[in-house]
């Protein structure tokens, strides 16, 4: 009702200002960005729309990442979805086979746009397409990097936390039993993300055969027989002998950094802006850490989200789709968007755009992010992850990691059983997807 | 008067009805003279009823149905045509957005029912329904006698302990949950004075004791008021007879007015169940997120976790058939087995 009535209004409003002129194209973006990340991306959307008189993007929050999802599964059962939603990564391979979506690089190359899509970030790329061909255009692309409190390390007579976990335990042991703070770590919301999935890329481990699932839909996890099993045996020690937190419900974890409680904090690159606005601390942030006998590091994958464009619209709305993309893919917006946002710039001619006007000497920060994702050549441990249903599987794991957490199981048997709940998940996906390739429907 | 004939298979309506139209000044019909008003309720009951219809809503279904519409039309749109779709659902796997649906039979309640996920969730709703209910109806009894013997500024005293109830519940549950924060709560500081190491993040049972706290809290308001109103009824006569032969306030509390709360008790305890199979969502959310291990995962949530965050969408619909099952099994054990111990005489 609330929204009709906006509509209405809207309608009202645009055709007072347009008047006779020729009407603008309206398509909608449901997206999943809130607080100064909301803001940021309607400033986006405002320029796009300041820069050419043919199209409007109207951008409208759904909620959060679960909630534009859900909005976008009713709209497209009642048939009328929106031309543009952000998806989380999580969701690639539901988007993908869905049925209900138009791969972004057919779009673009039929309507005669010209990205360059060999030029993003590798990771980026990798995640974000099928058999080479980019599904959805990556537009929030960020990295867990380690965030720390310079004053504490001092204090204890370090630089800056060490390379590798063995070292880092032993710092956060030192600034632990010499009182500096009352934690070494706090676990992040998203941990399974920064400690298990993207470590194990780090470390060069398979989280699931055959390439992580990007060979089939056949995949199985696999990291009950890799160090993941030791790394949550180290953050359960961590976590008994006080040297990392948890936060828990009621609070969130980045301000038990912030506020100097907890001297690191492995998290997004994303949250940047949060941590220069809340911080009262002196904190920097540098790479995440690696095992000791893997060495040299692999790159770490993304999370974050892209811009999927759904089926069922208009030749002129699609014309319409395709330069908003077309727009977002551009060097300038890439820029402006990293700067604004701490999100990684998706392209390398972005990258090198932001470092060749010094972007980086002012925010030194903000470059880990992109460096850490670019090491290396990406190997089928670090590509990235192609698991059905693989919110529901990280669930399962989680609760399984919390298991451990409360002394309820050892952390062999709860990766074990992690696993094997994990691969239950992944056969109802085969069995409903069996078959099936993502369509590749030209609108 | 209206809730009594909402219940039309209830003989002890008819000294209720008797009452109307004779003793109208007395607030008690004695225990006899129920018992023989009930054996000539039924042939009373069919002329008083068919006096009432014609007196109000003149021949014919037209009218009747009429006033009956909205509320049918409403039960149609958000009840049956959506347990309709539950239970189609519920034998379907399918992608969400529906462009690929497959009928696997009962093969979704069979992986419910083997899954030791869902065996834990039955498992904590049980404990976590019947706890809080404990909890709710005792807190409230207490809350109620207590104002029931209080003169001065009872009002004040109700509308405190009402307030509660005007509280959404995931307010409720953020509140909750922080003040039991272990790291910054300040009740959580005052546990830990007491050297208690808690902590609901990590501790499943300090997390299942923190949410049934918060539900309960949220409802001992409801429960309250209808106990207040209940006690209200309790003939005075009655009490001031068992003041003159020695009683005190807690032996006349006990003896005589809790069992003649006995149908507001009952009806409370199935409220209080409902209330914990299906309104306690937000709390859930708001409090634990149905952690740590799933130590909090009450069936209501992980009917909205499979269906609405892993997209589950068969096995969401499975799942709330059970639980509607569940619901509907225990209440009608509840009728079965304790609606006869119930004196509704009063």
């Amino acid at each position: 009702m609330g929204r009709k009535v906006a509509f209405i209004a809207a309608l009202f409003g645009a055709l007072a200002l347009v008047g006779p002129a020729q009407a603008r194209v309206e398509v909608q973006w449901w997206h999943a960005m809130s607080g100064v990340l909301g803001d940021r991306l309607n400033e986006l959307v405002e320029k796009f729309n300041a820069s050419q008189d043919k199209y409007t993007v109207v951008a409208v929050a759904k909620g959060n990442y679960d909630e534009v999802t859900n909005g976008v599964i009713a709209a497209y059962r009642a048939k009328r979805p929106p031309e543009m939603v952000q998806i989380a990564e999580r969701g690639y391979m539901t988007m993908l086979l869905s049925g209900a979506i138009v791969p972004v690089q057919d779009l673009v190359e039929q309507k005669g746009y010209k990205i360059d899509f060999s030029d993003f970030i590798k990771p980026v790329a990798s995640f974000w397409s099928y058999k080479g061909r980019m599904s959805a255009m990556p537009f929030n692309s960020s990295t867990p990097i380690f965030w720390y409190n310079k004053d504490h390390f001092q204090k204890a007579g370090f630089d800056k936390p060490a390379d590798t976990w063995q070292e880092l335990e032993k710092q956060l042991y030192v600034i632990k039993s010499k009182g500096i703070s009352e934690c070494g770590t706090v676990l992040p919301g998203d941990f399974y993300w920064s400690l298990l999935e993207n470590y194990s890329a780090i470390n060069n481990q398979p989280y699931g055969t055959l390439a992580n699932g990007f060979d089939g839909l056949g995949t199985e996890f696999v990291y009950n027989k890799t160090k993941v099993v030791s790394q949550v045996a180290r953050l359960k020690k961590w976590l008994d002998d006080g040297v990392m937190q948890i936060a828990g419900q009621g609070f969130s974890p980045e301000q038990l950094f912030t506020s100097g409680r907890c001297s690191t904090f492995a998290n997004s690159t994303a949250s940047h802006g949060n941590i220069e606005r809340n911080a009262t601390v002196n904190w920097s942030a540098t790479f995440l850490p690696h095992e000791s006998d893997i060495n040299p590091p692999l790159n770490s994958t993304i999370g974050g989200g892209a811009i999927w464009v759904m089926k069922g619209h208009t030749p002129e709305r699609y014309e319409a789709v395709a330069a908003f993309l077309d727009f977002v893919a551009q060097p300038e917006t890439q820029v402006w968007w990293h700067g604004a946002t701490g999100y990684v710039p998706a392209t390398n001619r972005a990258y090198a755009l932001a470092r060749e006007r010094g972007y980086y000497k002012d925010h030194p920060t903000r470059e880990i992010a992109v460096l850490q994702l670019s090491r290396g050549t990406p190997n089928e441990s670090s590509r990235g992850f192609r698991f059905g249903n693989f919110v529901q599987t990280m669930l399962a794991q989680r609760q399984e990691v919390e298991a451990v957490f409360s002394g309820q199981k050892q952390p062999q048997q709860a990766m074990d059983d992690a696993v094997k709940r994990g691969n239950e998940i992944l056969r109802q996906f085969e069995k409903l997807n069996a078959g099936k390739t993502p369509e590749n429907e030209r609108p | 008067m209206t809730l009594r004939l909402s219940i039309p298979w209830r003989d002890a309506r008819a000294p209720v009805l008797q009452r109307k139209h004779g003793s109208a000044g007395s607030k008690a019909v004695p225990a006899s003279a129920a018992g023989s008003a009930r054996a000539s309720g039924r042939a009373a009951r069919r002329d008083q009823e068919a006096g009432l219809k014609r007196a109000n809503f003149g021949d014919g279904p037209g009218l009747p149905t009429l006033l009956l519409l909205p509320q049918l039309l409403i039960l149609l749109f958000f009840f049956f045509i959506p347990s309709l779709r539950a239970l189609t659902q519920s034998v379907l796997l399918s992608d969400p957005f529906g462009n690929n649906v497959q009928f696997v039979w009962f093969d979704n309640f069979k992986s419910l029912l083997a899954s030791s996920d869902y065996r834990q969730s039955i498992a904590v709703t049980f404990w976590f329904t019947v706890m809080q209910n404990v909890l709710t109806l005792g807190s409230a009894l207490v809350l109620a006698f207590a104002t029931d013997r209080i003169v001065r500024g009872r009002p004040a005293y109700r509308t405190i302990i009402l307030l509660p109830y005007a509280i959404a519940p995931a307010i409720a549950g953020i509140l909750w949950a922080f003040l039991f924060n272990p790291a910054v709560g300040p009740l959580a500081q005052v546990l830990h004075g007491f050297g208690i190491a808690w902590d609901p993040n990590l501790n499943p049972t300090d997390a299942l004791i923190l949410v049934t706290l918060a539900a309960s809290w949220k409802h001992i308001c409801y429960d309250y008021i209808f106990l207040v109103v209940g006690l209200l009824a309790v003939p005075v006569s009655l009490m001031e007879a068992a003041a003159v032969d020695g009683a005190g306030p807690i032996r006349r509390f006990v003896s005589i007015a809790l069992p003649m709360l006995g149908p507001t008790i009952f009806f409370l305890t199935v409220m209080n169940f409902i209330y914990g199979f299906f309104e306690t969502f937000a709390i859930i959310d708001a409090v634990t997120k149905g952690g740590p291990a799933g130590a909090t995962n009450i069936l209501v949530y992980k009917v909205f976790v499979d269906g609405f965050v892993n997209l589950d969408l068969g096995s969401s619909a499975a799942q709330s058939v059970l639980l509607m099952s569940f619901a509907l099994i225990c209440t009608l054990l509840q009728f079965r087995y304790f609606d006869r111990k119930v004196n509704y005489g009063v």
